[in-house]
C-alpha cells in the first residue's frame, strides 16, 4: 500500500532548526513543543508545523452544522476520553429539541449525549413535528463574561482568541461558572478548579483538529483558521446559508458559529 | 511640644514606607515569573495548556500496523469514520510507536447497540442524505435472517457494504451448480 504525507527528511531538519532557533530567541510560548511521534501523522490544521507560531496571525473559528448532527455522542465520548474528564460533568454534550405541533419545545440531554440517543422520547403524548441535535461546547467569546469575572487573572483569553484556565491559579471560587451565558463551565472535583471546553488547544497547536471534531462521523462539526483563505471553515461563513451564534444580545462575540440554527435553540 | 509632634510624624512615615517595602517585595515574591507577558495572567499556562498528552491521534496514526483495516475503512461507507471511537484512544494502545496494552474490540454483544447509536432510525433527525438508517428488528425480519443476528454477521464492520452480496452470490452459485 502507498504511504501517505511522508515527510522528507530536509524539511524535517529545516522544521527542527526552527524549533531550536525559536528556544533560544527565548520564545518558549511560540514554539510547538512535539513529540516525534505526533510529527508523523499529518497535518490537519495547514500551516502550524515548520513554522514558528505566530499567535496573532490566527483566527480559529468552529461551525456546528446542526443539520447533519445525527446526535451519535461520539464527540461527547471522544471529549471525555481525551481529557478523563470525571462523570456527570460535561466539555462538550449534545442537546435533542423536539418539537410538537402546538410549536412547546422539549430539550433533554441523557448523560450528555454520552450514551447516544437509543430511542424517541416517552412522556412526550402530543404528535412530534420536528426533532434535531444541537451540540454544545465552549463558544470562546471574542469578550468573554467568564474572564472579566475572575478574580484572580486564573482564566484569560490567549492572543490567538482561547480562553483557558490556569489550573494551578485558579482557586475555584465557580464566578466565573455563573457569569458563562452557555453553561460552558463545570467545577471540576478532581482538581477543585474550573474546567471548560479548550476547542483542544493542545491538539491544535501541534496542527490537529480537536478530538470531537476528529471523532465527528458526519463533519457537523468543523473547526479552522479564518485567515486561511481555503480552510473549510472560511468557505462555510462566506458562503450561502443560515449562520449564526447563540445568544448574540448578550455581546459576547462567539467564535463558535451554528449552521442551520433554529429560534427555538438556547 | 514641637519635637515630639515630629515624632509622631515620622513614625507614621516610616511605617507606611516598611508596609510599602514589604508589600513590594511580597508582589515581587508572590507574583509567578510570567504574570503579565500577555495580560493579566500567567503566560506559562498557555504553555501548560500546550503540554497536555494528546490521547487521540488521527486514523493515519493506526495505518502503519493496520494497513489491511484502514484500507477498508478509507474505501468503504465508514471512511469518516474515527478508529478510536469504535475501539479506544491510541494512548491507550501504543506509546512512542510500541504498543503497550491490547485495544478494545466491541464484543458481538455490544456491538448492536453500537451500530444503533448512528444508524437508529426510531430517532427523528438522521436524514437520508447524511445517514443510511435502519429500524431493528424489522431490517432483520425484511432480510429474512434470525432475529438473534448481530450487525456484524452480515455487515464486515470496517466497510459495511463490501460483503452484503457475498451471501447472495454464493446462493446463485450453488443453484447453478445444482
Amino acid at each position: 500500500m502507498k504511504k501517505k504525507n511522508q515527510t522528507p527528511d530536509l524539511k524535517r531538519r529545516a522544521f527542527m532548526e526552527k524549533i531550536l532557533k525559536g528556544t533560544i530567541a527565548g520564545s518558549v510560548f511560540l514554539v510547538i513543543p512535539a513529540g516525534p511521534l505526533i510529527c508523523k501523522i499529518p497535518e490537519q490544521i495547514k500551516g502550524i508545523r515548520g513554522n514558528k507560531y505566530e499567535m496573532t496571525s490566527k483566527k480559529f473559528a468552529f461551525i456546528v452544522d446542526i443539520t447533519s448532527c445525527i446526535g451519535c455522542g461520539s464527540c461527547c465520548v471522544a471529549d471525555k476520553r481525551e481529557y478523563n474528564v470525571p462523570d456527570h460533568n460535561y466539555r462538550t454534550w449534545v442537546e435533542r429539541y423536539i418539537k410538537d405541533y402546538d410549536d412547546k419545545v422539549y430539550v433533554d440531554s441523557p448523560n450528555g449525549a454520552l450514551d447516544g440517543y437509543h430511542g424517541p422520547r416517552k412522556d412526550i403524548k402530543k404528535p412530534i413535528r420536528d426533532t434535531f441535535f444541537v451540540p454544545k461546547l465552549c463558544n470562546m467569546c471574542k469578550e468573554p463574561s467568564c474572564v472579566q469575572v475572575c478574580p484572580v487573572g486564573a482564566t484569560f483569553k490567549t492572543p490567538d482568541g482561547f480562553v483557558l484556565i490556569d489550573k494551578k491559579h485558579c482557586v475555584g471560587c465557580g464566578y466565573c461558572i455563573q457569569a458563562c451565558p452557555y453553561s460552558a463551565r463545570f467545577l471540576n472535583p478532581e482538581t477543585n478548579s474550573a474546567d471548560k471546553c479548550t476547542w483542544c488547544y493542545h491538539r491544535v497547536r501541534k496542527g490537529l483538529v480537536p478530538a470531537c471534531v476528529n471523532a465527528c462521523p458526519t463533519g457537523a462539526r468543523q473547526f479552522g483558521d479564518l485567515n486561511d483563505k481555503n480552510s473549510n471553515v472560511f468557505k462555510k461563513l462566506n458562503g450561502p446559508g443560515v449562520i449564526s451564534v447563540l445568544k448574540k444580545e448578550m455581546g459576547n462575540q462567539p467564535a463558535l458559529y451554528y449552521q442551520g440554527l433554529r429560534r427555538e435553540v438556547i | 511640644m514641637q519635637s515630639s509632634y515630629n515624632v509622631h510624624i515620622k513614625r507614621i512615615v516610616l511605617i507606611l514606607f516598611i508596609i510599602l517595602v514589604v508589600g513590594l517585595i511580597a508582589k515581587q515574591v508572590l507574583t509567578p515569573d510570567s504574570f503579565g507577558i500577555y495580560g493579566h495572567y500567567r503566560a506559562d499556562a498557555i504553555h501548560d495548556e500546550v503540554n497536555r498528552e494528546i490521547r487521540h491521534m488521527t486514523n493515519a496514526s493506526c495505518e502503519p500496523c493496520h494497513e489491511y483495516e484502514s484500507e477498508n475503512l478509507a474505501t468503504g461507507f465508514h471512511k469518516k469514520l474515527s478508529c478510536e471511537f469504535c475501539h479506544a484512544p491510541n494512548a491507550d494502545h501504543a506509546k512512542n510507536g510500541k504498543k503497550i496494552a491490547v485495544m478494545s474490540v466491541t464484543e458481538k454483544k455490544n456491538i448492536n447497540a453500537l451500530c444503533l447509536r448512528c444508524h437508529n432510525d426510531s430517532l427523528w433527525a438522521r436524514p437520508e442524505k447524511i445517514i443510511k438508517t435502519v429500524r431493528m428488528p424489522e431490517h432483520l425480519k425484511d432480510q429474512e435472517v434470525r432475529l438473534n443476528n448481530v450487525c456484524s454477521q452480515c455487515h464486515y464492520v470496517h466497510a459495511p457494504l463490501k460483503y452484503i452480496n457475498r451471501p447472495e452470490k454464493a446462493k446463485k452459485m450453488q443453484e447453478t451448480s445444482l
